[in-house]
């Protein structure tokens, strides 16, 4: 039975971590209409800054500061923020499919720089040896794994909370106004330009803060992590569990990630002998059936977003606020 | 959602205790893991092998007496689906073995996350990243990583020494662009160099590319005497006809994973006549060929594809190290047990079910065996790795044939002389 637990507790360490990746992108998409289709790209920076920083030094390679684990992991949200503000300044005045398709683009490239930077990423060999957080003064690997989802648990909470004060705030009204109307928004004396890359740095520092996690947990990264699979992934999740809606993202990232693993688990059990081979195939089949039907049944998500305020109170404060923006 | 999550883990729990009734009902099962790609085209005839050698234990009596029951997960190539996957295996199913993975990008988070921290052992067939023996060597893998992989430097050696010996004075390296080819083409960079060949160039090849011909074009800019070729038949077919269309020469030394029918085939024989491949098996022993033979038995075809041999060593050395350390054993004292599977002093043991048998009798009464495998008497060292002889292999009409047999003396004796 502490078996069940330990994998459960396990399972829901990586799907909060997803959960935390998928309320990066719901920030992007859910509330501005950003199309990051890079979202591993951030994910990366934030799991190869945290390992750059925090990670032991290796010989003739760059890094391994060795840095103490929340300055590690700051340093990791911090590369993801600044990539996602190069990237936001050179790409943001590009809109939807061109948008997805040029931070797609950066997601490859990052992918071939860590693949072949073998001075600071330790090219395809990736870099090893992340002391993770309290594994040292931790005997049990049970305990380790409570501790641990708890680090995640709260770092989601954080994320959760943050982003609910941020939408519900003048800015995330400001977000939602260029969304739908990015003309109108202008006319009330909002800069698209600025509000757009502060959604999109904010976002990708969420997304790094999950990639740095991720490496803390695995203890290494190699570019086999940062292959475009995670984008998908992520994508699934918000759509399934339903853009713009906090709650929805969560959810989604939960049932898609258990999609994604528990069937293989169940497929184990449940396919005779015979066919033990095929089961990655067949899964594979059942995720995309999962998603395609998901799609079709409720294109909106399982929870949609909903714009509760009363009319007035909504329409009423976006006006006088404009001055700030 | 709380209630969602209850269901999974009610529908888990459920699962388990039908498993656990069934298990009850026979005499008595040993789980072990087994996680490969196994929906991916390569990875699938790699698990195919595992689970083959499970069904031979079994014949032959079973780990310590009880059914070894192989139960497969499929990593996808990718790394959090692998580690998701390991963790299963070793927190539900309770496995003290997993054998396991291709990839050193997810089997190196499986060692480092879940199975050395957990006390399970880990054997892989394909891993081959160096960082595998840096783990190993800083005492993080706890003793528990093997890999029947001989890792990259020894078919770097060999392919020097073949360069040498064939009096070719310049060369240029082609790798594939992963954490193996950028190993074995700088390690085999290093090695010509050593022995006095001049290298042009280190041409790294990615992946899933259409067309080589820009890479084929910068190589040939350096009329280089011979090519290095680490690479897998996908991207060697495209590249080499590439190559070869350009006008570059024909003098090619290739590394195991081109060991292919799909390679000889569409390059074709007669472009091949100068190619000589490098491999760390030995076809020597009677159980090398017995498993070729058997392999053709049981599947129908000669086993022609990258990693097979290696699948088959690796879960046949680590379910007969369970049996010698009892069905009870933890993954601690399984790793214990594998010197003794592998003592070069002990029986020599064929890779049948009647070897199995006859190793399984010898290691109950606390002998050891040394088992001959598919790979050839193995042995491994204090990082889990394997030192194995060599041997060199060219194309013929019936497939691929052997031509030369360096001896694990020589091999050694030649890598400390370059290094």
């Amino acid at each position: 039975m502490i078996g069940v637990v330990s994998y459960l507790t396990f399972f829901l360490t990586m799907a909060g971590i997803m959960a935390i990746i998928t309320l990066g992108l719901n920030l992007q998409w859910g509330y501005t209409g950003l199309f990051n289709g890079g979202v591993v790209a951030f994910f990366g920076a934030g799991a190869y800054g945290t390992m750059i920083l925090g990670g032991p030094a290796e010989p003739g390679q760059f890094g391994g500061f060795g840095l103490p684990y929340l300055v590690a992991l700051g340093g990791g949200i911090l590369l993801a923020a600044a990539l996602a503000w190069v990237v936001g300044l050179l790409t943001l005045r590009l809109r939807h499919d061109y948008l997805a398709i040029s931070t797609f683009g950066v997601a490859v490239a990052l992918e071939s720089l860590a693949r072949n930077s073998q001075w600071l990423t330790g090219g395809a060999r990736g870099m090893r040896g992340f002391p993770r957080p309290f594994e040292a003064v931790i005997e049990s690997n049970f305990l380790f794994g409570v501790v641990f989802l708890l680090i995640v648990l709260a770092v989601l909470a954080l994320v959760w909370w943050g982003i609910e004060r941020l939408v519900h705030s003048p800015f995330g009204r400001a977000l939602r106004a260029i969304r739908e109307d990015e003309t109108a928004a202008r006319a009330l004396g909002k800069s698209p330009t600025r509000l757009r890359l502060w959604s999109l740095v904010i976002g990708a520092a969420i997304m790094g803060a999950g990639g740095g996690l991720y490496v803390s947990y695995t203890a290494f990264v190699s570019p086999q992590d940062l292959l475009p699979i995670l984008t998908f992934q992520i994508w699934a999740m918000l759509i399934v569990g339903g853009a713009g809606n906090n709650r929805g993202a969560v959810l989604g990232a939960v049932l898609i990630w258990g999609a994604w693993t528990l069937s293989g688990f169940a497929l184990t059990r449940l396919v005779p002998d015979s066919m033990q081979l095929d089961a990655g195939s067949i899964q594979y089949i059942l995720i995309g059936t999962l998603i395609v039907s998901m799609l079709l049944w409720r294109p909106e998500g399982l929870l949609p977003e909903r714009i509760s305020n009363p009319r007035n109170t909504t329409a009423g404060k976006a006006a006088p606020t404009s001055n700030k923006e | 959602m709380k209630r969602h999550i209850l269901g999974l883990a009610g529908a888990s729990a459920l699962a388990i205790g039908l498993q656990t009734g069934a298990a009850l009902a026979q005499d008595c099962s040993v789980n072990v893991g087994t996680l490969y790609p196994t929906s991916v085209d390569w990875g699938r005839p790699i698990a195919e092998t595992a689970l083959w050698v499970g069904e031979m234990i079994n014949e032959a009596g079973g780990v310590d007496g009880c059914d070894v029951n192989m139960i497969l997960r499929d990593d996808q190539n990718d790394g959090r689906v692998g580690v998701d996957a390991a963790r299963a295996l070793v927190d539900i199913d309770q496995v003290q073995l997993l054998i396991g993975t291709v990839s050193s990008g997810i089997t190196i988070p499986i060692l480092t996350s879940v199975t050395a921290p957990a006390g399970v052992m880990q054997m892989s067939c394909c891993s081959s990243s160096t960082r595998l023996t840096e783990i190993a060597a800083s005492g993080e893998a706890r003793g528990l990583w093997f890999r029947t992989f001989a890792t990259a430097d020894v078919q770097a050696a060999v392919a020097a020494m073949l360069a040498r010996d064939a009096g070719i004075e310049s060369i240029t390296v082609v790798y594939k662009n992963d954490d193996w080819g950028q190993d074995i083409g700088r390690m085999a960079a290093a090695a010509f160099e050593a022995v006095g060949i001049e290298v042009h160039a280190s041409i790294a090849l990615n992946d899933a590319q259409p067309s080589y011909r820009a890479e084929a074009t910068q190589a040939l800019r350096d009329q280089p005497g011979a090519l290095y070729l680490a690479l897998y038949p996908t991207e060697g077919i495209s590249f080499v006809r590439e190559w070869l269309g350009l006008g570059g020469t024909s003098v090619m030394i290739g590394a195991n994973s081109l060991r292919s029918d799909d390679f000889r085939t569409t390059v074709g024989l007669a472009n091949l006549g100068d190619f000589v491949g490098t491999d760390t098996s030995s076809p020597r022993v009677p159980s090398a060929e017995a498993f070729v033979d058997a392999y053709a038995a049981h599947f129908g075809s000669a086993p022609s594809g990258p990693g097979l041999a290696n699948s088959f060593d690796a879960a046949a050395i680590a379910l007969l190290a369970y049996h010698a350390a009892g069905r009870d054993a933890t993954g601690t004292e399984i790793a214990a047990q594998v010197p003794r599977v592998t003592d070069p002093d002990g029986e020599a043991i064929p890779a049948t079910v009647e070897g199995f048998a006859q190793a399984m009798a010898i290691l109950s009464e606390g002998g050891s065996v040394s088992y001959q495998g598919a790979t050839g008497a193995v042995t491994f060292d204090a990082n889990g790795n394997v030192s194995a002889p060599a041997v060199s292999w060219v194309f013929d009409d019936s497939g691929m044939a052997e031509q030369s047999y360096i001896s694990l003396e020589e091999v050694s004796g030649f890598m400390a002389s370059i290094n």
